[in-house]
């Protein structure tokens, strides 16, 4: 068996606007490819929480992965001003029923601004129940994110898709603050991984696939073949990601 | 069809003993729009060693950026140093006079290390079909040697239709389409130009691949005509080694992919690389 168990931070289902034939739409399907490739358990929001509408379709989501319980809900979140959702804390509320998960974040796709005068109520709240907030950095202009994390120092934040060209921006981030995660699916610069670890530690990254759309095997491989210790690829590949379900305290 | 020793081997992370896996991709050095942790050539052999890679073939960031001639001489120190783990592409740069770039061929020719040319038409902003890598190509034409060029779908420089109008002007060079698989309007041109020319290989270097992006291929065009690559250390090999092992084709093609394509194509003397686990297999 390999050593590694991975909790995938960055998968999603549902039909969407552009798919191909390979690309996988259900959550049998999700779960098939998951064995594959030793993923034990996946975090997953769903494409009409995304592309249409982030209310229905994360009741959507709910329904679809109630029968599998490797499947973990990350709800589609806007700021409530508009009152389109459930309070932030209803929300958190149903997460909550629903067994915990976390909240995804498209400020650019869905028009608003992650800074406080849009986002502060919701980022309070999920602050305060320590829900991880998952967010792709094509989706928030690296200016903003200083002022979240400081306003927020409690908050978990993931940061998806942020490719190989990051750490000048990472790194100084990193060095303040100790609540900022990286999914290491396209974190792929030679040596990224053990650099991390050996400067700021483990904590700070997490397994994530990007499927339907990602090879996973890239992610699994990262980690396999890593020059980290087991107990350090362990935490990368799924530990981190549990902790901040369960509301752990970040610790590196 | 299963493919369960490669694929165990991966998802154990173990080293691969006794295939022979040539990376037709690499660079070396740092590069200026970002961090890498692992830049020098002792950083890339450990991690070669590490994975079971017994080759890399490289062009240095220096070559591809602002010093082609001060960065074809690192890389042959850097061959020097680890002999029979790295190898060198000669790297050329079209805004250079003819006669200095006629002279850095003939040097390396000279020397015995002229193995295959590098060009990378994006960052030079400079059409791969253009007068300036001509002689280039009429040289690489008349010895029959390939030439991997920097690709991606819609680049005005180097797209796959510029490089397969190169493939068919030079009917002896083999035109290496690098990036092949980095999205599927790309792997979709790729093949296009590969399925019109027996002169195009198809380089799997880049950052993430899609799902099913190497089956879609291999239907596509075969396994024949695919090269493993990965952009060390621009970008790190553990990934893209894991999609070809990993991926849903019979472990010939895989072995075919990762080294026994670039034997074949780059010269018989990569018989001679072995990988760190064990003997090579030669076929």
């Amino acid at each position: 068996m390999p050593a590694l168990q991975y909790f995938d931070c960055h998968a999603r289902i549902g039909r969407w606007t552009a798919p191909r034939p390979e690309h996988i739409l259900t959550a049998e399907g999700l779960v098939a490819e998951m064995d594959r490739y030793d993923i034990a358990e996946a975090l997953v929001h769903h494409a009409s929480a995304w592309e249409w509408a982030p209310a229905p379709g994360n009741e959507t989501l709910l329904r679809e992965i109630a029968s599998y319980p490797r499947l973990h809900p990350c709800f589609v979140a806007l700021p409530p001003a508009t009152r389109e959702m459930p309070s932030p804390r209803e929300m958190v509320a149903q997460l909550r029923e629903a067994g915990g998960g976390a909240v995804r974040l498209f400020p650019q796709f869905h028009q608003y601004r992650l800074a406080d005068w849009c986002c502060r109520e919701l980022l309070e709240v999920l602050e305060a129940e320590r829900v991880p907030v998952l967010l792709d950095v094509t989706q928030a202009d690296w200016g903003v994110l200083p002022e979240v994390l400081t306003a927020h120092p409690a908050l978990p934040v993931v940061l998806l898709d942020v490719g190989y060209r990051s750490d000048r921006y990472l790194y100084p981030l990193w060095e303040r603050h100790q609540n900022l995660h990286v999914e290491i699916g396209s974190y792929v610069m030679h040596g990224g991984v053990e650099a991390v670890c050996a400067r700021f530690g483990p904590e700070r990254l997490l397994f994530g696939t990007g499927l339907p759309l990602m090879d996973p095997a890239g992610p699994t491989a990262l980690l396999a073949y890593a020059d980290a210790p087991v107990a350090a690829t362990q935490l990368i590949a799924g530990a981190n990601l549990r902790r901040l379900l369960a509301g752990e305290a970040q610790d590196g | 069809m299963a493919s369960p020793d490669l694929r165990d081997a991966c998802r154990m992370g173990e080293a691969l003993a006794g295939e022979l896996v040539i990376d037709c991709h690499t660079h070396l050095g740092p590069w200026h729009n970002f961090h890498i942790p692992g830049p020098t050539a002792q950083d890339m052999v450990r991690t070669m060693d590490r994975l079971g890679v017994a080759l890399s073939i490289c062009s240095p960031h220096l070559a591809i950026g602002p010093d082609y001639r001060l960065g074809n001489r690192e890389v042959m120190a850097a061959a020097e140093a680890f002999p029979g783990r790295i190898t060198p592409y000669v790297t050329i740069n079209p805004h250079y006079p003819a006669a200095e770039v006629g002279e850095e061929i003939g040097y390396w020719q000279a020397q015995g290390h002229l193995r295959a040319f590098k060009i990378h038409p994006s960052v030079h902003g400079y059409r791969a079909d253009g007068p300036g890598y001509a002689p280039m190509f009429e040289f690489a034409d008349a010895r029959g040697l390939p030439v991997l060029s920097h690709s991606w779908a819609g680049d005005g420089h180097c797209g796959p239709a510029i490089l397969g109008t190169l493939a068919e002007r030079y009917p002896r060079v083999t035109v290496i389409v690098a990036h092949a698989a980095s999205g599927w309007p790309m792997i979709e041109e790729a093949c296009t130009q590969a399925e019109a020319h027996a002169n195009v290989f198809l380089d799997l270097t880049g950052s993430q691949l899609f799902c099913r992006a190497l089956e879609t291929m291999v239907e596509r065009i075969g396994a024949e005509r695919i090269l493993f690559g990965t952009d060390l250390p621009f970008v790190d090999p553990r990934p893209g080694l894991g999609r070809v092992l990993m991926a849903r084709i019979g472990d010939e093609d895989k072995r075919r992919i990762l080294g026994l394509n670039a034997q074949a194509l780059f010269g018989a003397d990569m018989a001679r690389a072995h990988a760190p686990g064990g003997p090579a297999r030669g076929r």
